[in-house]
């Protein structure tokens, strides 16, 4: 096999498996209340920030990224209880949502910038360093690589998981089917939405280390393209679905490095606008998307 | 005991509920009547917790539920079976059953509390595993009679439960209610546009229209034509 194919491969999927983890978190909120976070690329964002600061102060590594995500899932309650739950309540035009929690992502990304300076700053390595490789097929892989892939699988299988297999799963997609039924059979909507805004912060906290951890370094501005990016493979999958997430986040992930490996690195993100308009066009509801299931 | 005093619900300019005030009778069956649009269901959900209610109390064994989130009316033992044939459709009948359980009282264990209803309703064990919106109307209205026994309840609301059903089925199913509500000795509320058939199995019946409470009665009473010449047909019109 072709080297060059061969890393473009390797990095479309590990880049690929952090875009589904965008993805999946932007599903869970989709489910409990069918709004999306935009304010996710800002929390990956500050959550690779946050590491960096508290490692600078001497925190150990894994204590950092721990630290940090405890802070983005407290920013996932704000979000909820200050920017969703609010417009979701004005009723009206139901799309205020956008603008909330994208206005709450600005905002944090102004905060960052103010605090931590806008430039990019190198991120530290948590487990190898980008020299460490391993040799597969030939090849070499780089173990940065292989360890995002393994993290974003199994954080999805865990989810899928727990979706599946818990009560507490099963309530989630409950509300998601009809949260009114839900409360009148007892279910705490309110935690189970507050616990999906929670839970989708910290994925994008994860995701956001990961990609830091493979690109090297964090800026305010970093991950604002990577949410839209996920976005287009939550669509992909098809909104809402879990395998759909992972799907659409390789496609988007492969394509995109080949295309800009081959074509021109700037039309490595144009690519995958291309890929959502196509299949909105083709197959709007996505690669995994499920028909409603209704019967008079 | 479920009490209703001066109860308003109001959708915007909309007045669905104008001070009702009423009673359910411990350990019995009460029909809630009316024509279309006479606020029956407004009353069921206002007492469940999802209507705005915009005065008046609702009071559970004389504790004022009316601020109380809907989920922890549930909590006190309220069952409410909504309109229009409300479950989880895209889950199996299965996963419908479990969590209605694990969110209720958990009085009996959940094999126990499944066995018993596929004792009751056989066909429903043979589509276990069917997603829930992919059954008969009759079947699904099974599974949702099931989803609020399964809970154990101290009180049931059923809002229609005949609607779009074949005589057969209806029957099938008010044979349950009534059989329930006389096993378990729970206070039930059916919310009928049939007003035979439920006034047959209740002991007390309310008439609403155009969200007033226009008569009340004894159930023999009013299926005998209402006292005064007819005034439940009058009610209707
Ligand atoms: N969500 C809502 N928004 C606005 N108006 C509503 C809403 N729900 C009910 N209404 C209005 O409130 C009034 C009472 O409705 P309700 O559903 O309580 O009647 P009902 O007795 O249950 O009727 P039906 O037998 O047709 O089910 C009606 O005029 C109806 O149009
Ligand atoms: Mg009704």
């Amino acid at each position: 096999m072709d080297d060059f194919f061969f890393s473009l491969v390797l990095a479309g999927i590990s880049v690929g498996s952090v875009y589904a983890l965008v993805a999946l978190g932007l599903n869970l909120t989709f489910w409990t209340t069918k709004t999306l976070n935009f304010g996710q690329g800002s929390l990956m964002m500050l959550c690779a920030m946050l590491t960096v600061f508290l490692s600078s102060q001497g925190v150990a590594m894994a204590l950092a990224v721990l630290g940090s995500l405890l802070v983005i899932a407290a920013l996932g309650m704000f979000i909820e209880r200050w920017t969703v739950r609010p417009a979701l309540r004005s009723g009206g035009s139901t799309m205020g949502w956008v603008v909330s929690t994208l206005g709450f992502g600005i905002f944090l990304q102004g905060m960052a910038a103010k605090y931590f300076g806008s430039q990019a700053v190198a991120f530290p390595e948590v487990i190898f360093t980008a020299q460490d490789y391993v040799t597969l097929f030939g090849q070499y892989v780089s173990l940065q690589y292989l360890v995002v892939l393994a993290v974003a699988v199994v954080l999805i299988l865990l989810l899928e998981l727990f979706v599946r297999k818990t009560v507490w799963g099963q309530a989630v997609h409950a509300v998601s089917l009809d949260p009114e039924l839900a409360l009148v059979q007892g279910m705490p909507v309110r935690r189970i939405i507050l616990g999906s805004f929670m839970l989708s912060s910290v994925l994008a906290g994860v995701a956001g280390v990961l990609i830091a951890q493979i690109g090297g370094t964090v800026d305010p501005a970093f991950g604002f393209d990577l949410v839209l990016l996920g976005f287009v493979a939550a669509v992909l999958g098809g909104m809402g679905s879990s395998l759909g997430a992972l799907a659409g986040g390789l496609v988007v992930g492969l394509i995109s490095k080949l295309v800009g490996g081959y074509v021109s690195t700037a039309a490595e993100h144009g690519i995958a606008f291309a890929l959502l308009m196509l299949m909105l066009a083709v197959r709007p509801q996505g690669l995994f998307g499920r028909p409603e299931v209704s019967k008079a | 005991m479920l009490e209703v005093r001066g109860l308003q619900v109001s959708y915007g300019a909309v007045r669905a509920l104008e001070a009702v005030s009423l009673t359910a009778a411990p350990g019995g069956i009460t029909a809630i009547l009316g024509a279309n649009g006479a606020g029956k269901s407004s009353l069921l959900r206002a007492i469940s917790g999802v209507a705005p209610v915009a005065g008046g109390q609702i009071l559970l064994d004389g504790r004022d539920i009316t601020t109380l989130p809907a989920a922890a009316r549930a909590k006190l033992g309220l069952a409410h079976a909504m309109e229009g044939r409300r479950l989880f459709r895209q889950l199996t009948v299965e996963d419908n059953l479990k969590l209605a359980w694990s969110f209720g009282a958990r009085a009996t264990p959940l094999p126990a509390a499944i066995a018993e209803i596929y004792g009751r309703f056989p066909i429903l064990e043979q589509k276990a595993r069917t997603m829930a919106g992919l059954l008969s109307g009759g079947q699904q209205q099974m599974v949702i009679l099931s989803c609020t026994t399964i809970r154990s309840p101290r009180y049931l609301l059923l809002d229609e439960p005949s609607l779009g059903l074949a005589p057969i089925i209806v029957q099938q199913i008010y044979g349950f209610i009534t059989e329930y509500a006389q096993r378990s000795g729970i206070t039930v509320v059916i919310a009928e546009q049939m007003a035979t058939l439920a006034l047959r199995v209740s002991r007390h019946g309310f008439v609403l229209r155009r969200g007033r409470l226009v008569l009340e009665g004894d159930s023999r009473t009013l299926l005998e034509g209402g006292g005064e010449s007819g005034a439940l047909a009058a009610s209707y019109l």
